[in-house]
This record gives C-alpha cells, structure tokens and sequence, in this order.
C-alpha cells in the first residue's frame, strides 16, 4: 500500500510526458494526488499509535553487494507528514488549475517532486532515503526555474548550489557510518534498523551528527545557511512555495529526528548549546528581518525561517512534550505556512505585485482572501485554537522544563511573529489611504476567490483548525515517534 | 602458445583487416556501410570474451587475461561499437568522409585492449603507442578544418613527451628490478622510484590529470565530435584499469600514495575552476574530464577491493553518460552554423526538447544526482575513503563536487531558462546517434536503479 502511494506519481509523471494532453495533464494528475491522499489516509487512519517501531513495513534486498535494500515504513512521525504531503499536493494541483506555461511538464514535475517526498518521509534505508531525498532536488529546480518571477535562474541555482552542498555532507556522513559498521562487523548495511541498533562511539558521533547536520540544516534552513531560501520562495511559483515551505523544509527537521537524535544520542546532547544557540537566532533575528521586509513573500519566507527555529529548539530539548511539539509544529507550520503562500500568490495573480507599497485597502475589494489570509496568519503566529498554538505551546513547555532560560527567550521570537504578520496584514489589508484614487478605482473590479483557490484554502484551514481544536489523537500518533526516539 | 588468451584481439585484428580492404575497393558512397560493419567487429570481440578461458596468458607471459581485463576489454569494444555508430551520419553531414576513421578506431581499441592485459612494460609501451599514435590521426580527420589538425599535433607533441617519459620510466624500472615484468616491489629504491614516478606520470598525462592535462581541451574542442566521444571515453577505461592493477602493485611505497594526491587533487580543483570560465560547452566538457581524472584517482591511491571496485564502477558508467553527452553535441553539430558556443545552446529545451532533456540528463548524471548511476560511483568512494580513515581526501572531494555543480548547471540553464533569438532548423537524428544516446541514458538510469549488474563483475574481477 505504502509503496504504492509512493510510486503512483512518479507513474502518472511519466504518463504525463508521454500524453502531452494539458486536459488529461490536469485530470490525471487530480486523480493521482486525490489517490494518493486516500491511501494516506486509510493507512492514517489503521495506524496503532501503541504500537512502537514501525509499521507498514516493506523489505526487499536491492543491491545486495552494498547492503542496500528497498526498505519502506512509518511510524507516527512519519504517517503524519505523508498526510501533510498529500494534502499539499491535492491542493497545490488544485490551485494551479488555470496555469497556461507549459502546463503537462509541469504537473509532471510536481507528480515526480511527490513521489520523491513521499519517499523521503517513509524511506528506512539510508540509500533509498538519500535517493529520494536528491530525487526532490531536479523538479524543485526547474519549477523554481521555468515558472519563477524576474530572477528565477538565480534562485534557482542558488536553491540548487545550497542544497546539493548540504546533500554532499548527508552523503559523506552516510558514508562515514556505512563504513565505520562495514570495518567493525564486517558486514556492510544501508538499513536504517541496523544502524539504529548499533551503538557508534562518541567520536564518530560527534563527526556524523555535524555531517548530518549541516545536511539538514541547510534544508530546514537553520540561521547561518538560511539565505537560499527567501530568494527561492520570492521567485518561486505559488504552488512552488506552497511544496517548499510545506513539505521541502520539513524533510530537515524531519531528518534531525530520524536520524541524528536515534543514531547519534550523545552527540545530540553535546551539540544541544549550539543547536540551541542557532535555533534561538534563527527565532529572533529572523523574526526581526520579516519585520523589516516590504516584498509580502520575502516577509513570510522570514517567517518560515523563524518558525523552524521553534522545531529544532523543540527537537533537542530532550523532552517528549517538547518534541511532540517539534513534529506537531512541522505539521502545522506546513498548513499555515502553505495558506500564507497561497494568500501572498492569489495577490500576485490579481494585483501583479508583491510589494507593500502597491497594496493596501484589499480587504475592501477582496473580503473573501482578507478572511482567509486572517486565519492562516493566525494559525501561523500561534493563535488559541489553531494548530500553531498546540505545536508551540507544547515546544515551550517542555523546553521550559529542562532549559528554561532558553524557552524564554524563544518565547519572545512569539511575539515579534504576532508583529510582523499584523504589520503586513495591515499594510495589505487596510490602509487604504495610501493607494491612489486611480488604482482603487481599478481595483472595484477585482475577482475574489475562486473555486479553485476557495478549496485549497478550506482544505488546509479545516485541518489547520482540527489540529487546533482537538489534538489529542494527533498528539498521540505523533507521540509514538517521540517514545521510540527518545527511548522512553 | 594458448591462443585462447588474446581471442578477442584476434577477432578484432581480422576484423580491421576486412575492414581495410572493403575500405580498398569500395567507393565513398558505402562509407554508411563500412561503418556499420567496423562497428559490428568489436560487439563481436564482446561475444567472444565469453570464450575465454581466464586466466590465461600468452607470448611467455607477456599478455595475461583474467576476469579483471575481460571487464575492462567488454567496456572498451562497446564503447567503441556505440561511439562507431553514432558517427557516420556526422561526418557525412559534415562532408568528411574518411573511410580510413572506420579501421583506425578499431585499430586504436586494438591497443588499448591489448594495454589492459600487458604484464610486461614493453607490451604495456607498445600498445599504448598503437592506441596513442592512431588517436592522434583519429583528431585530425576532419577535412578542411583547421583546428583539427592543430588539436592533432597539439596531442602528438604532448603525447610524445608521455611516450618519452615512459620509455625512459621503464628503462629505470629494468635497472631497479632486472626485469620489464610487472610485478610487487617495494624496495626503498631510488632507481626505481625515479622510473615509477615517470611511468606515472605518463600515464597521468594519457588520462589528462593536471598538471599533464594541457592537450585535453584543445585536442577535444578540435577533434570531431564522434572522435571526441571516442577518446574521452575508451582510453580512460582501458587506463584506468591499468592503473588500478599498478596501485595493486606499487601502493604500498608512499611516494605512488603522495604523487597520486597531489595529481588527483589538482585536477579535481584546477579543472572545476578553470571550467567556471568557459564558453564552450564542448571545452566544458573537457575540462570536467580532467576534474574527473581527479576524482577515478582517487581511487587508485591505494589497493583496497572496496574503493577499487567502486572507482572502476563509477568509471564504467561515466563512460556511458559521457559517450552519451559528447553523441548529443554530435547531433546538434550537424546544424549548419553551429559551435559549441553557449550562446547556441539558449532556447535548446524549447525547441529540442527531447535532445536537451537526454543531455541535462547526462550533466545531472555527472554532478552526481541519483537515481543515476554515477552517484553510486561516487557513494563508493565517498565510503572507501572515509573506510581508509582519509576523510579530508572525501572531503576535498565532496568540495570539488560541490564546485562542478555550478558549471553543469550553466549548461542546463542556457538550454532552458533562456531564450533563443535565433531560429535553428530542425536537426535530424540518424539511426545510430539515436541508438546511442538511448542505450547510454538506458545504460546511466538502470546502473543507477540496479547497480548489481556491474558491480558484481566488478567485484569478481579484482
């Protein structure tokens, strides 16, 4: 089952680039996401979060002279983000609906970037994980790249030059395990099991986890390797930013609780001041730099920065609430992120502009996206009753416990983030007195939103609200990884 | 005498003799032809390598096949089978049609098949002059063309000097060991540390690693470009098995680890550098050969089956992805008009798109993005070095990976985020090049998926 949903886009990718039909392009692509998201979700939905390890599990030898075999499974973490994805992705296809360039390369390359993150989330082997998690690299690159704004190519290279310099450290440390493993029990071994029983000594740890590390973090993106990514998503498409802020950034942070925290657990505590440290400045000087930002998706890239901070600062306070929290922040950071993206593109669509000069006083001409835009924003920032809130709430207090002077001061990047996100919503939204009597009178004819923007945002805003209203069994499935990595 | 050991290169020498006189007495309008029947003779060659008895040696010794030399022999008939037949139609486009190319090509695979099974020097000097000398002619078939025959005598000059340096290695190497014989020594000796670091470092400039690496973009930008495929990949092979075989040998002296880092270092970075300033894709594609060169030595610097089989691995199938790359670049020459300049590739994906997306394949496949099978490769010596405890050796190479990225990338940008101002005609792909290109994008996706196949062989073979 799992497998299946895996492979079905890259499947319906290929058929894609062979029909070449911008009809069936659309339709086929629908189908396979809608799929997808079934499978995903009656796989969610069977998932027994008493349960520890995984589940789900497919094993098949591939290359056996490298130890290498096709090795799939989830646990809560994991189930959860597949979900996350597919969602996404149903909605990504949903909203690009009425794209004109190029449209079948372009469904088949967003059909391809799902198989590949559907693999990231659910790969247990370090070959099959590093594959896929590469596989996400080309697509991303040329979605960035054909259907970017002004300076595509830039961002795009600089998107590609980043990440595949983070990928080279993952690959190294990779290496640096197999090998280790391979020299002591002679016996070489990409499976994610066997390295996970398997008790490195400290050394190797603290060389593997900044290998791993700068990988991930390169992808997250934590503070000082965080510069690729504002470009990326101000030049990227919507639905390019929608993937990218949703389910690409999550793949770091999902890699530190995969791998680094099971695989290298002294390390991970060794390396908690520095992790902590660049977590806390990511918080704050992020946050500052969104403040200061006019270009509406530079502002939220910003935003997106300093919320991952969260997640990390959350994933190494070794706790179980706080990394509950950490997974859960993932989770919702992706809804309300994708929704900010989303509002940022459907401005663009009708305006033409990005910037906070050109806009303001929208909320009068287009009430619909001001209620939507409202309600992302919120769950973005934290607000009671939205998912952001449970996800934050849940980091702090189990930071707070062990760490408090820490969780204090990430608690003020929380503030800066209600800052920012009304300071632009006000630009935007109201302030009408800024704008030119000509363009208001141009903008009395603006469309609000339509059906294919309409369903997108109820998607992910009914999940944003169910993840806020009633997180018990959520929590709980997510609580399953936790236990398992923790060791509790 | 055991005929059986040099099987396929008697079935390749027939078949060069048929080839020649069918060249004699046919007239210019079967070359389509001849071609074809000098590109059947080395696919011929492979079939017979499953005859032979392995090991086995001949000429007292001197010629020694195992399964390790078979690989290597499999690798270079192909290659010169496919580079065979995706270039008839360049040429005939291109109105230089010398039938002569048919049989030298062979003549040179000749060479290097006999290079791979040398156990003696003066085998080992005598073929790789049979290979060397017939390329320097294969450069320079391109009528009319000035900057052939200068790529041509480009190559002979710094050639001979590898010639030089190797006679003059091997007569050092007899006076150390009181014989041609290849064979371990590993005495603190300085006669033969003296003709060792010439015999490397001929061998270093036959496969373009710098410092000896000034012939190469020069003798690949003037050389036609099926001929250009040709030698980028087929020497390689045959050198780097040869070379692998020698770490087995010498590995053990510090100075052959020392000089090999410095060689492989240098190329690694010069190269990634020096490839950021051109503006020739087919120079380009020169200079990421040297930065290759750098990165197969590394997996020579010492004799270890893992690091070993891995290079030789990674080697096989960049072999693929650059005969592919370089029968692209042959197709689109054949417009009329048409350098290799990067202002003609701009707008490539709009209008070939099958073309550019088969070559961004193959660029993609050479910075090392998986599922093709040169990541693979560089996994395995990514992992052999860290296994040797040289982690700063993987991570310099995972800096000079990092710095490749960026000129490839430049290729692929050109052909599709820019646009063209100029209207080309459309290109046909003859028979051949299409077999080709689609047998080497088979050949670098599959080993990707399942790189078992090979590495196997490989593997039963060290």
């Amino acid at each position: 089952m799992l497998s299946v949903a895996i492979f079905l886009p890259l499947l319906a990718g290929i058929l894609v680039l062979l029909v070449r039909q911008e009809k069936f392009s659309k339709i086929l692509s629908l189908i396979t996401s809608g799929v997808v998201l079934l499978i995903v979700t009656y796989l969610f939905l069977g998932f027994d979060w008493n349960k520890a390890g995984f589940q789900y599990e497919t094993k098949y030898p591939w290359i056996p002279t490298l130890g290498i075999s096709y090795h799939v499974g989830v646990d809560g973490m994991a189930i959860s983000l597949l979900l996350m994805t597919a969602i996404m992705f149903l909605a990504s296809f949903i909203w690009s609906w009425k794209i004109e360039d190029r449209p079948n390369l372009y469904y088949a390359l967003f059909l391809i970037l799902e198989t590949a993150c559907l693999g990231v989330f659910s790969a247990l082997d370090f070959f099959l994980f590093y594959l896929f998690w590469e596989g996400m690299l080309i697509p991303m690159y040329f979605i960035i790249g054909l259907w970017g704004h002004e300076r595509k190519v830039y961002a795009a290279n600089k998107f590609f030059v980043y990440t595949f310099f983070g990928s080279l450290f993952l690959l190294l440390g990779i290496a640096s395990l197999i090998a280790y493993a391979y020299i002591n029990t002679g016996q070489i071994s990409f499976d994610y099991t066997f390295h996970r029983n398997f008790s490195y000594p400290l050394w190797l740890q603290l060389l593997a986890f900044l290998l791993f590390g700068i990988g991930f973090a390169v992808k997250i993106p934590m503070w000082p390797v965080h510069t690729w990514l504002p470009d990326a998503h101000v030049e990227a498409p919507t639905a390019g930013s929608v993937i990218l802020a949703a389910v690409l950034l999550k793949m770091g942070t999902y890699g530190f609780v995969r791998y680094s925290l099971p695989l290298f657990p002294e390390a991970s505590k060794y390396y908690v001041p520095l992790i902590f440290t660049l977590s806390i400045i990511a918080i704050i000087y992020t946050a500052m730099m969104a403040i200061a930002q006019t270009h509406i998706k530079r502002l939220i890239a910003y935003s997106s920065i300093s919320h991952m901070g969260v997640v990390t600062l959350g994933t190494f306070a070794s706790d179980i609430n706080a990394l509950n929290g950490a997974i859960y922040m993932m989770i919702a950071h992706g809804l309300s992120s994708a929704a900010l993206f989303m509002s940022a593109g459907f401005i663009y669509d009708r305006i033409h502009s990005y910037h906070m000069d050109d806009l303001g006083g929208l909320a009068r001409y287009l009430p619909k996206l001001a209620v939507v835009f409202m309600i992302s924003g919120l769950a973005g920032i934290g607000f009671p009753g939205l998912a952001g809130f449970v996800a934050e709430f849940l980091v702090f207090l189990g930071t707070f416990k062990n760490f408090p002077l820490w969780a204090f001061i990430a608690g003020t990047g929380m503030i800066l983030s209600a800052a920012y996100f009304l300071y632009m919503y006000k630009r935007v939204m109201f302030e009408e007195e800024t704008i030119s009597e000509y363009r208001l009178e141009k903008w009395k004819h603006l469309k609000d939103l339509e059906l294919h923007h309409f369903i997108p945002f109820v998607i992910i805003l009914a999940c944003a609200f169910l993840l806020g209203l009633y997180p018990l069994p959520f929590v709980k499935i997510v609580e399953q990884t936790s236990r398992y990595v923790l060791g509790g | 005498m055991n005929w059986n050991a040099i099987l396929p290169e008697l079935l390749l020498s027939i078949g060069i003799l048929v080839v020649f006189f069918l060249e004699l007495f046919l007239s210019k309008k079967y070359y389509k032809f001849l071609v074809f029947v000098a590109g059947i003779v080395p696919l011929l060659s492979v079939l017979s390598l499953f005859l032979v008895q392995t090991p086995a040696q001949a000429f007292f010794g001197v010629l020694y096949t195992d399964t390790y030399s078979l690989i290597a022999k499999g690798l270079i008939y192909l290659i010169t089978g496919l580079s065979l037949f995706a270039s008839y139609d360049y040429f005939l486009k291109k109105g230089s049609e010398y039938g002569e190319l048919a049989y030298l090509v062979l003549v040179s695979s000749l060479g290097l098949s006999l290079l791979v099974s040398s156990a003696n020097l003066a085998l080992l000097f005598l073929s790789l002059e049979l290979a060397s000398i017939t390329m320097y002619i294969l450069i320079g078939t391109f009528k009319g063309e000035y900057l052939s025959k200068e790529a041509s005598y480009k190559y002979l000059v710094i050639g001979s000097i590898g010639t030089a340096m190797l006679a003059f290695g091997s007569a050092f190497y007899y006076g150390a060991v009181g014989s041609l014989t290849l064979k371990q020594y590993s005495q603190d000796n300085t006669l033969f540390l003296l003709g060792m670091f010439l015999i490397l470092s001929a061998l270093a400039l036959k496969v373009s690693s710098v410092p000896f690496h000034f012939w190469t973009p020069d003798a690949y930008e003037g050389a036609p470009t099926p001929i250009t495929a040709y030698i980028s990949t087929a020497p390689k092979i045959a050198l780097y098995f040869l070379l692998s075989k020698m770490a087995m040998l010498f590995s053990q002296m510090k100075a052959w680890v020392l000089l090999v880092i410095i060689l492989s270092v240098l190329s690694m970075f010069y190269a990634g550098l020096i490839a950021y300033v051109q503006r020739s894709v087919k120079r380009l594609l020169a200079y990421s050969s040297v930065a290759h060169a750098g990165y197969f030595l590394l997996g020579v610097i010492v004799w270890d089956k893992f690091l070993n089989s891995a290079m030789l691995f990674y080697l096989s199938v960049y072999a693929f992805a650059v005969l592919g790359s370089f029968v692209v670049l042959t197709v689109l020459e054949k417009r009329e008009n048409f350098t290799h300049h990067f202002m003609d590739y701009r707008g490539l994906g709009r209008y070939d798109t099958l073309l550019a997306v088969l070559l961004s394949l193959f660029l993609f496949a050479m910075i090392g993005i998986p599922p093709m099978a040169l990541f693979i490769g560089k996994l395995g010596i990514f992992a052999g070095l860290v296994k040797l405890d040289l982690l700063p050796l993987a991570l310099l190479f995972l800096l000079a990976s990092l710095i490749s990225t960026g000129y490839y990338l430049k290729v692929i940008v050109y052909m599709f985020m820019e646009g063209s101002e100029r209207k080309w005609q459309k290109v046909e792909v003859s028979v051949g090049e299409a077999f080709v290109i689609l047998v080497c994008a088979i050949a670098v996706v599959f080993l990707g998926l399942f790189p078992n196949v090979l590495y196997e062989l490989i593997l039963k073979g060290l």
